[in-house]
């Protein structure tokens, strides 16, 4: 039973990174309207940032700066934001495909560059050397494993209510017009490209949040770790989960990659020993055919976005909305 | 706190296993363990790796199983995405309550797993393709808790013949392309030093990525320094496609070329009448009746002669696992099966060779206390304390009906090269 519940433990770990930057990408697409190709680029930014600055010292590459892992994590963070103020004020000028092939060449050249920068980020060995924090303390086994799920539940959590304020907010109408008529948005006088660009920069720390917990929950990360399958995964579970709504988005990753790994599973357990070794290929036709009945039946999602009315109508909330407008 | 917790977790997995076991027994009468496997069987030279353990196992199983209870290898698939692979070792483990894991080939797909579940859970991991120098490093950090094994001969080793074959041809000018990934740059990196240290000068050194459409700019820049000789560390894939290149834009037909590019595929999509002049490298088939009997073996079992990339090592890794758990007895941890590895790999224990009368034999030997060499496909597979093999080597080229052993190199000779070098 307790294989169970650990197996249970180390899924949901996973599970609730993803869903972390899940919710990044539904700022940036589900909200905005910004079609963000390049996902793992900002993952990557975030989880090789956090390792570099929270490793310890390794004998052929920077790193190794031994920080407090919070401090880390921040780290990580910002040079997610970094990296999307850089790729934003050059590419946010594009629209939908457009910017969709940018930002997926963006993460193209991220993993290439991490492949070859050995000084930099260990090449295509890849990044190690993280000592797991309070590891004295909880040891190397479920106990850890637990805490370190309260950790990434904790910040999931904040995540999701930051989020949910957030597009509650005048400024999360402020996106919704963007989204829907940019020019309309601007003959009100607002100022389109300044918002998009920060709901860019904040959805990508946002991923870049989740490639440190990321990195630091496997206490390694490598050029194999960001790659574009990536990126279709966590879009794959934004629009299976619904764009536009974050209990949808979270919802899309747990089903998703319950989906991903449980057929693994399944097919390992049930399939004939003749068929096991299609397994993979198996999977692969099972998740795209999810994927494609998702998109033809219910576009929308499983939980779609509710659009709701700026003005809800009740007095104290009219005053104040009113005044904030 | 962390023994006890992980005592526990050891003894709820060996009652889950109890349990699953329980239903297996009153329908075959007889008990069953299990192993784990992740390896990438939906990439095209996986599934070969993946048939060879499986093949194994079977063997093993028609001589009574291990520890008296058949073997049943859970096999998950990778896909080559770390995510996936380390999430299947986790549930191999923790559900399958598995004390063995094969695998996984990537070494950026091994690494995670070992750090993140199989350390953790006390659990061995014996991988048959893993290459990365990091491994090493690890280990001499004392972080694997010697729990981590490989068969696959450090880079060094491959690296050396190369360079050793270059000499011998009296070249003295070469250009070197390799894959982009931990492999290859790894061998890439060696061999530029191997040659440097005999006094080859090396032109230019290339990377190539994965699924580009084409080599020629990589090429090009190959040929510039207008080199004698090339060296290829490449897969098959990226092989074909640059050696076309390479030779329509009138390179030198003189190639060395690693273990990867030691395929029938290989051979028929250059042409066979443009690699009359190449030489390749390989850690494998050493001068053993077990070596030649893997081969034969194999080419009843399959169809066909073990050219792919990897075969012979995750025979031996397969094969040593189970004899492990054989010394290890029944219901031992992962812990005590990577201790019993000395005991099947030890230079003067009783000769074993690599099939299933090598493991019947084997058992005999272990039950009255004894130690057994496991003679393997790879060779005499031996250990280091970094759970490292070092491995003689073959040096082989392309003929008419498939690929040629040109010549032996023994471990001794390998190993006088290479302090040769230093």
């Amino acid at each position: 039973m307790i294989g169970v519940i650990s197996y249970l433990v180390f899924f949901t770990t996973v599970a609730s990174i993803l869903a972390i930057a899940v919710l990044g990408l539904n700022l940036q697409w589900g909200n905005t309207g910004l079609f963000n190709g390049g996902v793992v680029a900002f993952f990557g930014a975030g989880a090789y940032a956090t390792l570099i600055l929270g490793g310890t010292p390794q004998a052929d590459h920077l790193g190794g700066f031994e920080l407090f892992y919070p401090l880390a994590l921040l780290g990580g963070m910002l040079a997610a934001g970094l990296l999307a103020w850089l790729v934003g004020v050059l590419t946010l000028r594009l629209r939908h495909d457009y910017l969709a092939i940018a930002t997926f060449g963006v993460a193209v050249a991220f993993e290439t560059l991490m492949r070859n920068a050995e000084g930099l980020a260990g090449g295509a060995k890849g990044l190690r050397g993280f000592e797991r924090p309070l590891r004295e303390a909880l040891g190397d086994g479920f106990t850890y494993n637990l805490v370190f799920l309260a950790f990434v539940l904790t910040l999931l959590i904040v995540v999701y209510v930051f989020l949910g304020r957030l597009i509650r907010s005048p400024f999360g109408r402020m996106l919704r017009a963007i989204r829907e008529d940019e020019v309309a948005a601007k003959s009100l006088g607002k100022s389109p490209s300044r918002v998009r660009l920060t709901a860019f920069v904040t959805g990508s720390v946002i991923m870049g949040l989740a490639g440190g917990l990321y990195a630091t929950f496997y206490a390694f990360i490598s050029p194999q770790d960001v790659l574009p399958i990536l990126t279709f995964q966590i879009w794959a579970m934004l629009i299976v989960g619904g764009a536009g709504n974050n209990a949808g988005a979270v919802l899309g990753t747990f089903i998703i990659w319950g989906g991903w790994t449980a057929s693994g599973w399944a097919l390992s357990r049930f399939a004939p020993i003749e068929a096991q070794l299609y397994t993979g290929t198996v999977q692969f036709i099972l998740i795209g055919m999810i994927i494609v009945g998702m998109l033809m039946w219910r576009p929308q999602g499983l939980l779609p976005e509710r659009l709701v009315v700026s003005q809800s109508g009740k007095p104290e909330n009219k005053h104040k909305t009113g005044s904030r407008r | 706190m962390n023994g006890n917790s992980m005592k526990r977790a050891g003894f709820a997995a060996g009652l889950a296993a109890g349990l699953m076991t329980l239903g297996n027994a009153a329908m075959a009468q007889d008990c069953t363990t299990k192993i784990g496997a992740v390896l990438p069987t939906s990439v095209d030279w996986g599934r070969p790796i993946a048939e060879t353990a499986q093949y194994v196992v079977d063997q093993v199983n028609e001589v009574g199983g291990v520890a008296g209870c058949q073997i049943e290898m859970v096999l998950r698939d990778s896909q080559v995405d770390p995510k996936v692979g380390v999430d299947a070792a986790k549930a191999l483990v923790d559900l399958d309550g598995v004390k063995v894991l094969l695998g996984a080939v990537s070494s950026g797909v091994s690494m995670p797993i070992l750090t993140s579940v199989t350390v953790p859970a006390g659990v061995m991991q014996m991988s048959c393709c893993s290459s990365s120098s990091a491994f090493t490093t690890l280990s001499e950090e004392g972080k694997t808790d010697g729990l981590w094994f490989r068969t696959f001969a450090t880079s060094g080793v491959q690296a050396a013949t190369g360079a050793m074959v270059a000499k011998e041809q009296g070249i003295t000018s070469i250009a070197i392309m390799y894959k982009n990934d931990d492999w290859g740059q790894d061998i890439g990196r060696i061999i530029a030093e191997d040659f440097a240290a005999l006094g080859i000068t090396v032109t230019g050194s290339v990377a190539l990525n994965d699924g580009a459409p084409s080599y020629r700019a990589e090429v090009t820049e190959a040929l510039r320094g207008q080199p004698e000789a090339l060296y290829l560390a490449l897969y098959p894939k990226e092989g074909i496609a640059a050696v076309r290149e390479w030779i329509s834009l009138g390179g030198t037909q003189k190639m060395i070329v690693a273990n990867a590019l030691k395929s029938d595929e290989f051979r028929d999509s250059v042409g066979l009448q443009f690699l009359g002049d190449t030489l390749g490298t390989d850690t494998a088939s050493p001068r053993v009746a077990s070596a030649d009997a893997f081969v034969t073996q194999y080419t009843d079992r399959f169809g066909g002669a073990p050219n792919g990339p990897g075969l012979a090592n995750s025979y031996d890794a397969t094969m040593i696992a189970l004899l492990a758990m054989e010394a290890a007895g029944a219901d031992a941890t992962g812990d005590e099966i990577a201790a019993a590895i000395p005991r099947v790999t030890d230079p003067n224990g009783t000769p074993i060779t690599a099939d299933g009368a090598g493991f019947a034999a084997a058992v005999d030997v272990l039950k009255a206390g004894g130690t057994v060499q496991y003679q393997g496909a790879t060779g005499n597979v031996r250990f280091d304390a970094n759970g490292d093999v070092s491995a003689p080597a073959v040096i082989w080229g392309f003929t008419e009906d498939g690929i040629e052993e040109k010549r032996y190199v023994s471990l001794e000779e390998v190993d006088a090269f290479i302090a040769s070098m230093n």
